[in-house]
């Protein structure tokens, strides 16, 4: 009861309605506001997708990365390299640059589900302190500290709103295709492996396969919110793989609220608004962040959404 | 010139027990992953940066004296935080453990922003200590062997105190099997609570003892955290003495690193770690 209470058990069907409002709201918005928010808004949804990623770690399969940087940010050094060292098309390096987060993502799960708990988290930031050693200090291949720019036009030459459109459409087919992970068969073993990966095991579950599954896709869904990123700016530099915007993806999936689907998406909007907006009035706003993520722990556990779902319940008993 | 590096390394590496000590201890007792642990050091570096001037300045015995103060400091500091946070998530999920450790490790980095700035602060030495002994090709700062001595001096008392006091006994009962601990008729809370604040003032006074060599700003947390982590995963988490070898391998491999291979000796150590990690656990699906 209580783990079933705790992990949600949200319907298995999308809500067409609430996705299709949300999709047409962010679209006007992208339109309707000056370049700058327009900035914020794509900036949101690339991390939305990222931290998503990252729940699906956090929230379902019982694992945790202190590395997921290193899969966001070589979906952007992906497609830098195959355009910018390699010469190949724009189009190919879109799609390499999700299979080279995925490729690290099998090479680097399959060592890590090897252990468990907190010896698998060290060794996710192992392998992603290793990396980030390699892309910083491998001049001649990544640009080391310099990084690599120019090789696609930033956010491809269109307009902020245009480019908006482009990244709701990528982020919202893979966030659809991450509740269809969740909620299909491989999403229901991995739930059970991530809270008893003993019975699941009785099962016919093992948990090193499953767990790598999930790692994988958690991979390859960073990645293309990293390859979005890359062609955002039209750069790349070592930092995107660093140990900052691993800590970002945590604290986002944290403060939206672990064992909920919606953390990541919830997280990246209030982080990021945080960040941009009150980091120009209030310099300490880590503070803050750190203040609501006590409350989070103290009041509700399920974050900001618990509190999303405990509203949206309330309004719906109201209107029934 | 190896040797001397060796030496180097030993030195950095009872350094590092220093930090480790705690932080595997809190581990071994109540399941923690403390993050926090790199803020109190660090709130003990600069805590000692604000006090050290105040406690007759200059002198040796001053200095040490303000360290101490700044360990007694943070240990209520951090039985402060148990109290009236941590206390409030042993029972739930792990990872509401790590979000509360984490939001103090935002707070307390953003408050020392707020009042010690963004740039280093140094701590001078006394004159006493700024020296050097020099044995033909060696050279050992004094300030560096006083602190391998209080290092020293940690473990010795850690290690009477874990074997000949109830309190020692029950503690390593607790890292052992806790729930039997409670059974017994002792009161879990307590133990959680005292090895923390015992984990804190050992944070503490490494903090305080870095302050005069390491450059002291608002991003040593992070700098040391990781160490930490490294030293206490290596050496088996809750494991004291696994702690203190793997601290001075890894103070050796760092420092050897720094002689050969300067831009990749963190990438060495982690290395270390991973291949630890991996063969423990081959080791132990092989049985």
């Amino acid at each position: 009861m209580a783990a079933e209470h705790r992990r949600g058990n949200a319907s298995w069907s999308i809500d067409w309605r609430l996705v299709a409002a949300t999709f047409v709201l962010v679209a006007i918005a992208l339109h309707l506001s000056p370049p700058l928010v327009a900035f914020a808004i794509i900036e949101v949804m690339i991390f939305a997708l990222y931290a998503s990623a990252l729940n699906l770690l956090l929230s379902y399969s019982g694992m945790v990365s202190f590395g997921h940087a290193v899969y966001f940010g070589l979906g952007a050094y992906g497609l830098a390299i195959t355009i910018a060292k390699f010469g190949w098309p724009m189009w190919a390096g879109v799609v390499a640059g999700p299979l080279v987060s995925a490729f690290f993502g099998l090479v680097y799960g399959a060592l890590c589900v090897q252990l468990t708990a907190i010896y698998a988290a060290m060794l996710t930031l192992a392998c992603a302190e290793i990396t980030f050693a390699i892309v910083f200090q491998w001049f001649d291949f990544t640009g080391g500290d310099s990084g690599i720019s120019g090789h696609v036009p930033a956010m491809m030459g269109l307009s902020p709103a245009w480019f908006g459109m482009v990244v709701l459409v990528v982020v919202t087919i893979c966030i659809l295709a991450l509740w269809r992970v969740v909620h299909a068969p491989l999403g229901l073993t991995i739930r059970a492996v991530g809270e008893n990966p003993v019975r699941a095991a009785a099962m016919g579950h093992g948990r090193k396969r499953v767990q790598l599954a999930a790692f994988v896709i958690s991979a390859f869904l960073s990645g293309v919110a990293g390859t979005l990123y890359g062609i955002f700016h039209g750069n790349v530099f070592p930092e995107y793989v660093g140990v900052l915007f691993t800590i970002d993806g945590l604290v986002m999936v944290l403060l939206g609220g672990l064992y909920s689907f919606g953390a990541g998406i919830y997280g990246a909007i209030v982080y990021k608004l945080l960040d941009n907006v009150m980091a120009h009035y209030f310099e300490y706003w880590q503070l803050v962040i750190g203040v609501i993520l006590v409350l989070v722990v103290l009041v509700s556990p399920a974050g900001i959404a618990g509190l999303v779902s405990t509203v949206a319940a309330r309004l719906r008993g109201r209107a029934g | 010139m190896i040797i001397v590096q060796v030496l180097q390394g030993l030195m950095e590496g009872v350094f590092l027990f220093l930090i480790a000590s705690g932080l595997t201890l809190i581990f071994g007792v109540s399941r923690i992953v403390n993050f926090a642990h790199g803020s109190f050091y660090m709130l003990g570096a600069f805590l000692t940066y604000q006090i050290h001037p105040w406690i007759a300045a200059g002198t040796p015995g001053g200095f040490f004296t303000s360290i101490l103060l700044c360990g007694v400091l943070v240990a209520l500091i951090g039985l402060a935080f148990e109290l009236v946070f941590l206390r409030r998530v042993y029972h739930a999920e792990e990872l509401m453990q790590l979000v509360l450790t984490l939001a103090a490790v935002l707070i307390v980095r953003d408050l020392t922003k707020f009042f010690w700035g963004l740039d280093d602060v140094t701590v001078v030495l006394p004159d006493a200590l700024s020296g050097a002994v020099i044995m033909g090709d060696l050279f050992l700062p004094t300030y560096q062997l006083a602190m391998v001595t209080v290092g020293v001096l940690v473990l010795v008392s850690l290690w009477a105190v874990l074997k000949f006091t109830r309190a020692g006994i029950v503690l390593r009962a607790a890292t052992d099997d806790r729930g039997m601990v409670a059974l017994l008729g002792i009161n879990q809370a307590h133990v959680f609570t005292a090895v923390f604040t015992v984990g804190s003032f050992l944070a503490g006074i490494a903090g305080g003892f870095a302050a005069a060599f390491e450059s002291v700003n608002y991003l040593l947390d992070a700098r040391v955290i990781v160490l930490a982590f490294i030293v206490v995963v290596i050496g088996g988490l809750g494991n004291l003495y696994g702690a203190l070898f793997a601290a001075l391998g890894v103070g050796v491999v760092k420092s050897l690193g720094l002689l050969w291979a300067p831009r990749l000796s963190m990438v060495v150590i982690f290395l270390l770690m991973a291949v630890v990690l991996l063969f423990r656990s081959l080791r132990r699906t092989g049985e």
